[in-house]
């Protein structure tokens, strides 16, 4: 069936294409979960922090998938799916639909396919990506970088200048370092290494990042090696 | 005094009220002017019943079978009340049939004439009923559905993408009827279902102004429309129904997404709404019955008495007095009865 709507986007997309996508998130097992019908109300839409800030609606995800509207599904696949702030305010929905649930599913396979779209999207999360996955933890003192915090104003330049002195000042044991946020240790990091590798969380960044996922896999690899595991055969691990 | 009730219109309503009129130990005439009994679910075969889907001539012969038969009830098929003299508790009511007239006595009436389905072409021709095959009305699939084969007419294929036009005939100031129908919502999406039922791969989308899914309408129908079938509802009423070469186009707006809307279209299918029938228009005028401000039998007790009329032993049941769903013209046929046997019972025991 072609578009419904006069101003449909992504006409020149084969509808083949859309649905291939479209049939990967209705066939996510958590789907049925996550959506029932829509009443087309906008209870989820009021209790939507996003939607204060940016023209997004969880509304518009729940009608859309509800119809099995393909068309619009690969829409929102590609311009809205990333404005989501996943805190699930829209569960207080009357048909138990989970709005932030659906977008989960569709984040999933808009970077499993690797979608340009999930790849601009995600960019700019590279350096978070990258501190979660090689040490556990997201924010450490030499991500404060004025390019990256610009809504910080001036004083995000003054920090970063001395964020080794910054550092030191605080009593807590912090273990004098700017890389990390705590101490993270060897055993935590493996551990995290075989979860990455193990789930498929590698290969989606892989799908997305590739840069990225070269670095990951080099300081995976080293740490794998010297514990004896061959981080291209992980049965090894699995018997372990 | 005759102590009879007679019972006009052998529909719902009406053979509800015949059923309580016998089973409370009164005579029943029932006046049908068609040939048989059942009224419009039998008259405009309907497939099912709104909304347990069961089989509508199993449901109707159920309703028929408690009365036919019963030696309390005079049942008159093929007979119009053509003139009415005096007033309760005498009644003189003339029926005629092909076979000649005959005068009758009775005590009160309960009027069930029922109603008519509007006309998609007579006040506007924006949705081109008259002029593409494939467009159709809510009765019209009815048909086809009852005869198990839903295709398109223009082709005898079966479509891939069928719409629904809702509230056509009703709730519009520019055709005069500014009532909802109450019944449409509910008949079409059972329609939206048995069209998936039969065609599972058929795009069905039901087009909107609100839809009126009451009590267990909404999750027997309308969530398993929505959840069961996919059938889709959009908010937002079609403008005109137009052809682009071979194509059926109907245009719009999703008012909910906000976006306009121009889809191609195998088949539309109009929800038409109730007007008063003929025959209720009729008996309004043969036994002075004043009618509301839509043009229905008034009733005097407002919400509290659903069934009495203004005029002394005249009871009206069903979509006689305004659009009804089946629970209420059968629950109103009930009422009906007993109000015209205590009419008869009171004026025995005083006398």
């Amino acid at each position: 069936m072609n578009p419904i709507y006069k101003d449909a986007r992504y006409t020149e997309v084969p509808y083949e294409e859309k649905l291939k996508l479209f049939d990967a998130v209705k066939s996510d097992m958590r789907y049925p979960h996550e959506l029932h019908g829509c009443y087309e109300c906008g209870i989820c839409v009021a209790a939507c922090p996003s939607a204060r800030f940016f023209d997004f609606s969880p509304r518009v995800f729940a009608q859309t998938m509800a119809r099995e509207d393909v068309h619009s599904f690969y829409e929102l696949l590609n311009d809205n799916v990333w404005d989501c702030s996943q805190c699930f305010s829209c569960t207080c929905c009357p048909r138990q639909n989970n709005p932030g649930g659906i977008i989960t599913i569709m984040r999933e396979v808009a970077v499993n396919d690797g979608l340009q779209s999930a790849k601009d999207a995600l960019q700019a999360y590279s350096r978070i990506i990258y501190k979660v996955m090689s040490t556990g933890t997201q924010v450490s003192p030499d991500m404060l970088q004025p390019d990256f915090f610009p809504d910080w104003g001036p004083d995000v330049r003054d920090v970063s200048l001395n964020l080794d002195v910054w550092r030191r000042a605080i009593p807590p044991e912090t273990m004098h370092t700017v890389e990390l946020a705590w101490d993270v240790s060897e055993k935590t990091r493996l551990e995290l290494y075989m979860i990455w590798k193990l789930t498929g969380n590698l290969e989606m960044i892989e799908n997305v990042d590739e840069g990225l996922y070269m670095i990951l896999e080099e300081v995976m690899e080293e740490l794998l090696e010297e514990h004896g595991y061959d981080i291209d055969d992980f049965d090894n691990i699995l018997e372990d | 005094m005759s102590g009879k009730v007679m019972v006009i219109g052998g529909g719902p309503a009406g053979l509800e009220a015949a059923r309580g009129v016998i089973e409370l130990g009164y005579e029943c005439i029932l006046v049908e002017q068609r040939d048989s009994l059942g009224g419009s679910p039998i008259s405009a075969s309907y497939a099912a019943l709104t909304p347990d889907m069961e089989d509508t001539e199993v449901a109707m012969a159920r309703m028929i079978d408690s009365v036919v038969g019963n030696e309390l009830a005079d049942i008159r098929l093929g007979n119009s009340v053509t003139a009415v003299e005096g007033s309760a508790p005498e009644f003189k009511v003339t029926l005629q049939s092909d076979s000649g007239s005959e005068i009758v006595d009775i005590c009160s009436v309960v009027v069930a004439t029922g109603f008519k389905h509007f006309d998609p072409g007579r006040e506007t021709q924006k949705y081109g009923y008259y002029e593409y095959d494939d467009v159709l009305t809510l009765v019209d699939a009815e048909k086809m559905l009852k005869s198990g084969s839903f295709v398109r007419p223009s082709t005898g294929e079966a479509p891939k993408t069928v719409c629904f036009v809702q509230c056509v005939g009703s709730r519009d100031r520019q055709i005069g009827n500014q009532w909802c129908s109450k019944v449409c919502c509910g008949v079409a999406t059972k329609e939206a279902i048995e069209i998936k039922h039969l065609l599972p791969d058929c795009k069905v989308i039901v087009f909107y102004i609100d839809m009126r899914m009451y009590g267990f309408w909404e999750d027997l129908l309308y969530w398993k429309a929505q959840e069961e079938y996919r059938v889709n509802f959009i908010r937002g009423l079609v403008s005109e129904v137009t052809k682009r070469g071979d194509t059926i186009v109907v245009k719009g707006e999703d008012t909910t997404m906000g976006r306009p809307m121009e889809v191609p279209m195998d088949m539309v299918i109009l929800s038409v709404g109730m007007e008063p029938s003929d025959g209720t228009l009729a008996m309004a005028e043969l036994f002075e019955l004043p009618l509301e401000c839509h043009g229905y039998i008034e009733t005097k007790g407002g919400p509290l008495n659903t069934v009495q009329t203004p005029i002394d032993g005249v009871f009206v049941a069903g979509t006689a007095a305004g659009p009804a769903d089946l629970e209420d013209s059968i629950s109103m046929g009930g009422a009906a009865a007993l109000k015209a046997c205590a009419f008869i019972r009171r004026i025995t025991v005083t006398n």
